[in-house]
């Protein structure tokens, strides 16, 4: 129920503020939060498996987006900034579908 | 304030699944604790991650309306603007000779409307000049007025014809007789039984020539010692010539062309 709470306090925060991006994190922010799916997904395929650990989960979301990030703007300050963000997408992609396997025969037997 | 409820909540969590490696008992979905009291004294789990979910909202809503909003360039990276740059370049040099191509067809048009506007004002001019010669306008301009008696009936057709000879020679552009015939290329002269016939038309007497060209010149042509002047008014004839010099002699008579029976125009032959 919080964690749903906390979505959807998030969201109308983010409506109702109209937050402005900051120019330097545009091309960070989509990786971001795609390293934070993945992030949550991996928690909710913990979670189901009963191996959940918040210091865990929070160290692995944090570091997940800040990797991400890094990378992204290093491949930028390097010149492959679109081939290397379009690499992070697919890897967390593959990583998103292989939790959320998980966490469909966690839940479905199937 | 979570740290403070972290010991009611746990006490009241119900552990279900196995016991955790960090200190933190994991909640269950099949909770016995109504949900309410899940919101109000959450675990220290679900407050994270509520913390997470909020910020990949937030982020998510963030993303969302800076991609609507910003316009497509503002976010594109530099070697997609450099191509679009090209494309665009490329666009504004095809359309650029494009309309090079249609300004030049436009000045084509232009000078071709031109000429033919000359041509045809030069065609309207030749109109008018064989129009003239052939009799078949009116025409008007300065000349003379001849007015011929001959009581004796003694002009023949020859004489009439040194008349008409003598002023085509003086310059005479149109020559009209006895205010009805228009003497033409074709005309032709004779002696019928009651008279001088001009294209089958009876010349009566007095003869009237007006003729228009250069009157002095006309006038010197009819004049002159010997000419036909002289001639008509000499023993042989006896007649009288009234010669007038006018600044407009209208003629209004009109010569009808016949079409040709005979005469085709012949195909131009390449040289």
């Amino acid at each position: 129920m919080i964690p749903i709470l906390g979505l959807v306090l998030g969201i109308v925060l983010g409506i109702v503020l109209e937050p402005g991006l900051p120019q330097f994190l545009q091309p960070y922010l989509p990786i971001a939060i795609v390293a934070a799916l993945d992030a949550l997904f991996g928690a909710l395929r913990a979670y189901l498996e009963g191996t959940f650990t918040d210091r865990v989960f929070i160290v692995s979301f944090f570091s997940n987006v800040l990797i991400a990030a890094l990378i992204v703007f290093i491949g930028d300050q390097i010149g492959v900034g679109s081939q290397l963000s379009t690499g992070v997408v697919v890897v967390l992609g593959i990583r998103i579908f292989t939790n959320a396997a998980a966490i469909r025969r966690a839940l479905l037997h199937a | 304030m979570p740290d403070s409820r972290k010991p009611d909540s746990r006490k009241k969590g119900n552990r279900k699944g196995p016991a955790e490696k960090s200190t933190e008992e994991k909640p269950s979905v099949r909770s016995s604790r109504s949900w309410w009291d899940a919101v109000l004294r959450p675990t220290r789990a679900q407050l994270i991650i509520a913390i997470a979910l909020a910020l990949v909202g937030f982020a998510v809503v963030t993303q969302v309306r800076s991609t609507r909003s910003t316009d497509d360039y503002s976010s594109a990276r530099r070697e997609d603007l450099v191509q679009l740059l090209d494309q665009l370049n490329a666009e504004t040099r095809r359309l650029e000779s494009e309309s090079a191509d249609l300004e030049r067809t436009r000045t084509q048009l232009e000078s071709g409307a031109d000429a033919e506007e000359v041509a045809r004002a030069e065609a309207r001019k030749r109109a008018e000049v064989l129009a003239i010669l052939a009799g078949t306008v009116p025409a008007e301009g300065p000349g003379i007025r001849m007015v011929i008696t001959d009581p004796q009936q003694k002009v023949t057709p020859e004489v009439l014809l040194d008349v008409i000879e003598e002023m085509r020679d003086a310059g005479a552009e149109v020559i009209e007789i006895n205010d009805r015939i228009r003497v033409v290329a074709t005309s032709w002269i004779a002696a019928g039984p009651q008279g001088l016939l001009i294209d089958d038309i009876l010349v009566t007497v007095p003869i009237t020539i007006e003729v228009i060209g250069d009157s002095h010149a006309l006038a010197e042509g009819a004049q002159f010692r010997g000419g036909l002047i002289s001639e008509i008014e000499g023993p042989s004839i006896g007649g009288t010539v009234d010669l007038r010099q006018l600044d407009l002699v209208k003629v209004d008579s009109l010569h009808t062309p016949k079409a040709n029976q005979y005469a085709q125009p012949a195909p131009k032959r390449p040289k």
